[in-house]
Order: C-alpha cells, then structure tokens, then sequence
C-alpha cells in the first residue's frame, strides 16, 4: 500500500518550463470533466486538424429577412383574425364565442406542438453531442468516465424501449477492467445493434410500402404526396427507436438535417451503391417503368432513413456495424416481386398504366 | 435421377476446392522471454477456447458474438516427435485445492486445437455451411529465444557485443569467470577439460546474473541456463572472448587448434546445429505471433534493467520473418502477417493504468514497431491477463483515494491491496526512472476459481486479433 506520487523534481528556476507545464496540466484537469458536453474542446492527441472559420456574414439585413417577414405575415393574421371574430361577435354573440374558443383551441395546440417540437430538436442536438463525447471517450481510451454518459443514454431510450434484455446482456459483459472504449464497444454491440436492426426492420417496411404505393399510383403529384407522408412516418419511427422522438414540427429539422448529410456525405454512399443498384434496376426495368420508379422511391426512402440512423444513434456507426443499403434493398426487391407475381394479371394493367403516363 | 447424381458429385467437387481455398491452419508463436508468462497464457487460450460455446466472458471475439462457433476440441497433430503441450496439468495446477501457476516450461510442447464453425461468406455457404479451423500453439523455453539474434551474429560480433554488455552494467562484480578467461592465452592450444572448465564458469556467471536480476539478458546461449537434452554435451563448451586486444586483431593466421579457433568451430556448430534447426521447425512456419512481455518485472527492475529488456526484444523482433503473406506466398512461403505484443499480468495493475502500461511497452519497443510497420504488418500493443487473479478496489489512504488491486501475495500467502505506483503518461526519463519507484506485487491464483473457465483481461481481443479473421 504505497502510494508514491508522480511529482517530479525539476528546476524550479526554469521559469519557462514552469509556464508550458502549468498549462499542460490544466489542460488535462480540463479533460476530466468529460460529462459537460462541451463538443468544442479537443484532447491533445486528436483533432490537429485545421478548420475553416465561421463566415461572417457582413449583410445583416438579408439575415432579418425571413423573421421580419415572418412577423408581418402573422402580425397580419393575427390582426385579420380579431377583425374577424369581431365582426362575428357583432353578426352573433354565440358564433362569436364558438370561434374564439376554436381560435384559442388552435392557438394552444399550435404551441404544445411548437414546444414539443422544440423539446425533439433539443433532444437531438444533444443526441449530436453525445455522439461527439463518445467519439472522444474512444479516441482518448481513458478509463471510468464512459458509464455516467452511457447511464444518461439508456434512461433516454428506456422510456421508449424495453431494453431490460440487452441490458443484462450488456452487464454481465462488461467488467471492471474495461476501459471507456472498450466499454462503449460492448454497449454499441449489446444494446445499440438491437436498436439498429429495429430501425432497419422499420426502415425496411416503410421502404417497401412506399414502393408498392407509388407503383400502383396512378398520378405523379399523389407520388409526391406519398413519399412526404411515408418519409416522415419513417423519420418518426427511427428516431423513436433511438431515444429522441421528432414530433411534427421537429421533424422538419431532421429531414432538413437528413437532406444535407444525404446531399454532403451521402456522396460517397451512392458511389457505392450505383453499381449494385444498376445491376437492381435491370432486372425492374424489365418489369414495368412505374414499378421502376416505386423502387428507385423506396431506395431513397431507405437512403433517408439509414441517414437518420446515423443521426441519432448515440454512438456513431464504425466500419463493421454501419448499415448497408444492400439490406434493404434485397427485402425491397423480394417484397415487391412477390406482390408482383401474387398479381400476375393486374401485372399488364400496371405495365399498360405506367406506359400511358409515360405517354402524358 | 442421373442429372441428380453428378450434381450430386460437382457439389462434392466444389466443396473439395472451397476446403483447399479457404485457410483451414494457423500457427501460433507465443514468444516470450521466461518469466513473461507463455504457459499461462496458452492454458487460459486454450481455456477459453474449449469452453467457448458456454463463454460469455468474450464480448469482442466476433465469431463467438455471431453464435458461428460450433465446437472445439484438442486434437493430435502430425508432428509426432514434440511432446504434447500439458493443459489438465497446468489448468489442474490452477484448479486445486492449495492452487498454484503453472510450472515453467523447460523444454518444447506443441497443442492443436480443432474449431468447427458456421461459414459466413454467404457465397461459400451455399456449397458449404460448415468448416474447421486448426489452430496449433507452440510452447518452449523462453530462454531458447534469446539464442535468435545470435543467428545473425558471428563468433566474433557476438564477444564484442557481450563485451559491451558487461561492461555498461554497473552493477555485477568481477566474478570468477572474468577472472578466469583474463589468464587465458587464446592463440595457444587449450585442452578440452580447461575449456569446460571455464565454460562452466560462464555458466554459473550467466545464471548468477539472471537470478540477481541484473538480467543480462544478452549473455546468451540460452542453452546454458536451460540446456534441455543436450546437458553436458561437448557444444555447450565455449563462451565469448572479452580481450579487446584479440577481437581487435585479425584470426585468419592463427592456427586451426588455437583455443581462439576450438571456440568459434563450437560456436558455429550450435548455431547451425541447434539453433537453426530448432528455429526452422517450430517458427518458419508460422503466420500469427504474440510476443509476451512482462512489463511490470522491467519497471520493477529500474532503468539498467529497462535499457536490457529493451534491447533483447528488438533485437527478438528483428529475428522474425515479416511480410504480408497472400493465400499464393502463404502456401510456399508463409510469413508473419499479424503480430500482438502484450504486456502480460495487466491484472496486477489498477485498470486505470491500462492505458499508460501500454504506452509504456510501446515507447519500449518503438524501434522494432517501426521496422515491423514498414512491412505491412498488422501490428497491436495491448495490455492483457492471461488468468486474472486479482479485483480493482478503490482504497482511501492518507486521505487519497486511490484505484487499487486487490489479491493474494505469492511470497507471504496473504490478502493484499497493492497500489503500485503511478505510471506516467509520458516516456520515463533516466531521471524519472530513479525518483518512480514501483512496487508491483507478485499474486498468486486465488482459490475461488472453482469455475472451470478462467477468468481473464482481454483475451478475447487476442483471440479476435489473432485467429478472428480466419472464421470467414
């Protein structure tokens, strides 16, 4: 039992050592304090890497665009609103007061959704920095500060989840000479690859019911409607699996959010995908243009929702466990070869309404 | 029913050549000087292997965590000439009522593990849904290894080498033998019983040295701390010049019976006779290799000792064949294409000092990593515990908390809490080497490990790194 300190002796009379020491030890009293979240803080040993400054934008005026507009609009509403129900209270007292009781129903709701909404959008901002303490809790390779957040993640996806299962699984596992990544390893591959094969199934299912849809639609603007509606059913469900749940007017954060990274790193995912879906689409070409294009939706409706997934996993996907469009994209095909044959003789009908729209 | 049948028969035919594609054998060097080791960590292999299938305790053996791996079992190997590695002995050893670690090797073993498993290329499981995976350990001495680098070392480079040794170290005396060979006229004739004589003094010097602990790591041959069944045979009479004046002249016009020219035929006949052969067998052959260092032993030891193990294992290093291997180089050639250096017994040391353990065995042998690197070669430090005997407790101690194990002591028999010392997350100067003192407690094996899978420190990722990517 002897605990013999690391202090070295140095020379004192060095001031400029003393200074470039004082630092570095401030800084690693810093690192401890993982649990902050502090996304911007970078550990010594990763994270050397430049970055591009934040432009500024120099025209404040095109910034106050859009707010500005916003309140003149509702400004405007609000105001034609209370004329209106004015001029009802005036025509007849009891109209009057039914349209005020709707107006405030409105109102109220509107706010619930605007403030649950907000609650989603907090929950996946933070979601976003959890995945970034992880990712420095496994770049560090430090020891004991992985659990509390790994605790913090778990009670998030409980209320939505039963998890009890992974769990003990998860528990029996883990020992006490694991360090964090190794630890957050175990917890991505006990309990989070559960969730991922969830939200695959679900991503899976959505895919296909938007596929069969569009290829039975018979106008292109109902097409539109369809993969809007299916798509953010989807975003719902995924984000619900992983723990922070996108209400109506969150949503639209993540899909913008979805898009980007579709648009930005999803790139590289469709380079390697082209391929395989090239040789995919042979084979549906040869079926029907419309059932064609009812995959080519699913496809993207699974590109989307593998997009969420990434978002909102705790912990980001490494190269072993990120899931592949190929998965879905066979449940896709199969599902929708399977309606195709069970319907042989609509088959011509499909073939024949495709090709007339094809016409138009 | 004729169609059916020669389908039948092509299947058969493809299943033939998927089993010839697809690598059915691996072997494994565990290398490792003695002390580090190499025993425990076969049995706990071995151990963890056998009883796989009811293992939970590997969360990152990927095989395992696919349910793909169906059974193990020892099998016999065709190398009927080496002794059977003893694993009842040695988990026998472990298991009983008074346990104690596994004897030491003192000679060479062989054990061969057969894996059955699921396939998971899904393109070979159509014709084949099943496959074995032989898997075959090597055990020896590690004092034998130290006779690698001698390989590359004529009679003369080694006396100037072991010259040099003898002289950075500081803290042996002049011992008899050095006394001895100062008398010594090497152009003369020297009659065979005189040699032996002061061969035997070198041994005793050599064996002295390891005792005390100034391991003098590079005082080879091996065989002369551990002389295996070659114990008193007339090779293992010589020892190394250390006159300067005589490995400074030239040795081509001396005589051929001058003693000068007696020790160096001796030298070269054990190296080409018992060395070489002895290499070729059992690590030509091998394409995965763990080296073993007992990390805590040099810590323990100070910095002369340090700078010694430091230098024995790269000159180790250097000693292997490196180089990617494909299935083609594979077949003719085959070379070491992944290699796992451990710092063994990390149970011994609070888990919160894993991380520095390994930084400190990579800063060790950062020369040979580097060489090693360049090739290609898929290299990993980790710190591990073969057989884990020890629990981490949080222990208040002048009003510190601080991250403790907790075990029984070898020498005393008694229950310890054991904080070593801090190991710094920087490389330890020669200064910070003589103000840290450590303190690493030897354990011995507690005897609550009734349950017959041991318990362990990351073996799982050994397994993994080592034969994980051979479960295809």
């Amino acid at each position: 039992m002897k605990d013999k300190p690391v202090k070295i002796m140095t020379n004192k009379n060095n001031v400029n050592v003393e200074a470039v020491d004082e630092k570095l030890y401030e800084e690693q009293s810093d690192k401890s304090l993982v649990n902050e979240m502090d996304n911007g803080r970078r550990s010594l040993s990763v994270g050397a890497k430049p970055a591009l400054l934040k432009k500024k934008s120099n025209n404040r005026f095109r910034k106050l665009f859009w707010p500005s507009l916003f309140t003149f609009v509702a400004g405007a509403a609000i105001y034609e609103s209370y004329l209106f129900i004015q001029d009802l209270f005036a025509f007849n007292g009891l109209l009057g007061g039914i349209a005020t009781a709707v107006a405030g129903l409105a109102l109220v709701s509107g706010a619930v959704g605007l403030f649950k909404g907000w609650v989603g959008r907090r929950k996946l901002r933070q979601r976003k920095d959890k995945q970034q303490v992880f990712k420095q809790l496994i770049d560090e390779n430090s020891y004991g500060e992985s659990q509390s957040v790994i605790d913090d993640v778990n009670t998030e996806i409980s209320q939505h989840l039963d998890i009890s299962g992974p769990m003990s699984v998860y528990s029996s596992q883990k020992q006490q000479v694991h360090n964090d990544r190794e630890l957050i390893q175990i917890y991505s591959q006990t309990v989070l690859e559960g969730l991922d094969e969830m939200a695959l199934q679900a991503i899976s299912k959505h895919a296909t019911e938007s596929a069969v849809m569009v290829a039975l639609s018979p106008l292109a603007a109902a097409d539109m409607a369809l993969v809007a509606w299916r798509s953010s059913k989807m975003l719902q469900e995924v984000s619900r699996i992983y723990g922070c749940p996108q209400t109506t007017f969150g949503r639209i954060g993540l899909t913008k959010q979805v898009m980007t990274n579709m648009m930005l790193a999803g790139a590289s995912d469709m380079l390697a995908d082209a391929g395989a879906e090239l040789l995919g689409k042979s084979l549906t070409a040869t079926v029907s243009t419309k059932v064609a294009q009812g995959i080519g939706v699913g496809l993207l409706i699974a590109r989307m929702g593998i997009q969420t997934m990434k978002l909102c996993r705790p912990v980001e996907f490494t190269d072993d466990n990120k899931p592949k469009l190929s998965y879905i994209r066979k449940s896709l095909y199969s599902k929708i070869t399977t309606i195709l044959k069970k319907s042989e003789p609509s088959k011509a009908a499909i073939k024949s309404k495709g090709e007339q729209h094809d016409r138009d | 029913m004729s169609t059916k049948s020669s389908v039948k028969r092509l299947l058969g035919k493809a299943e033939q050549l998927v089993e010839r594609g697809v690598d059915k054998r691996v072997r494994i060097a565990v290398t490792g000087l003695s002390k580090a080791g190499k025993t425990a960590f076969i049995t706990s292999f071995m151990n963890q292997l056998l009883h796989v299938t009811d293992n939970d305790q590997l969360p990152f053996f990927r095989p395992v965590k696919e349910g793909r791996i169906l059974a193990t079992k020892v099998s016999s190997y065709d190398e009927m000439h080496i002794p059977e590695f003893k694993y009842k002995q040695s988990i026998g050893y472990l298991l009983q009522d008074q346990p104690e670690w596994p004897l030491s090797t003192t000679s060479i073993s062989q054990a061969q593990l057969d894996v059955r498993y699921q396939i998971k290329n899904e393109w070979i499981r159509k014709i084949q849904k099943q496959s074995h995976l032989t898997i075959d350990i090597i055990d020896y001495p590690g004092e034998w290894l130290l006779d690698l680098p001698l390989l590359r070392l004529s009679y003369k480079e080694w006396s100037s080498q072991c010259l040099e040794l003898i002289q950075q170290n500081k803290c042996g005396t002049t011992t008899d033998w050095q006394e001895q060979s100062a008398q010594l006229i090497y152009q003369q004739h020297l009659s065979d019983e005189e040699i032996t004589e002061v061969s035997n003094g070198y041994k005793t010097f050599i064996k002295n040295s390891f005792s005390k602990q100034c391991t003098y790591n590079l005082l080879q041959p091996g065989r002369f701390v551990l002389p295996g069944e070659l114990e008193g045979a007339p090779v293992l009479d010589f020892f190394p010049v250390t006159d300067t004046d005589i490995l400074l002249s030239d040795w081509d016009s001396l005589a051929q019976d001058s003693l000068i020219r007696t020790l160096e035929k001796r030298y070269d006949y054990y190296k080409k006779q018992i060395v070489q052969p002895f290499f070729k067998e059992y690590f030509e052959k091998v394409d995965r290799q763990i080296l073993l260092v007992d990390c805590l032993e040099v810590l323990n030891g100070g910095y002369q000792n340090y700078r010694n193990m430091q230098f024995t294992l790269n000159e180790l290093l250097k000693s292997f064949h490196y180089g990617q291997s494909n299935w083609l180089k594979r077949m003719f050639n085959p070379t070491i294409d992944k290699l796992l250096i451990a710092a063994t017994k990390a149970d011994h040391v609070p888990p919160e000092q894993h991380r520095p353990l390994e930084a400190f065995l990579q800063a060790m042998l950062q020369e040979a990593r580097n060489d090693i690197r360049y090739e290609g070669i898929d290299l990993e430090t980790m710190a591990i515990s073969s057989i884990k005997v020890t629990e981490a407790v949080m222990a208040e101690h002048q009003g510190q908390r601080l991250m403790c194990v907790k075990g029984i002591e070898l020498d005393s028999g008694e229950e310890v809490i054991s904080y070593p010392g801090k190991l710094g997350e920087q490389l330890l100067t020669r200064d910070d080497w003589q103000a840290h003192q450590y303190d690493f407690i030897n354990f011995s094996v507690p005897r609550n490990l009734t349950n017959s899978i041991l318990p362990h420190i990351r073996m799982d990722k050994v397994l993994q790194f080592l034969i994980g990517d051979k479960f295809r």
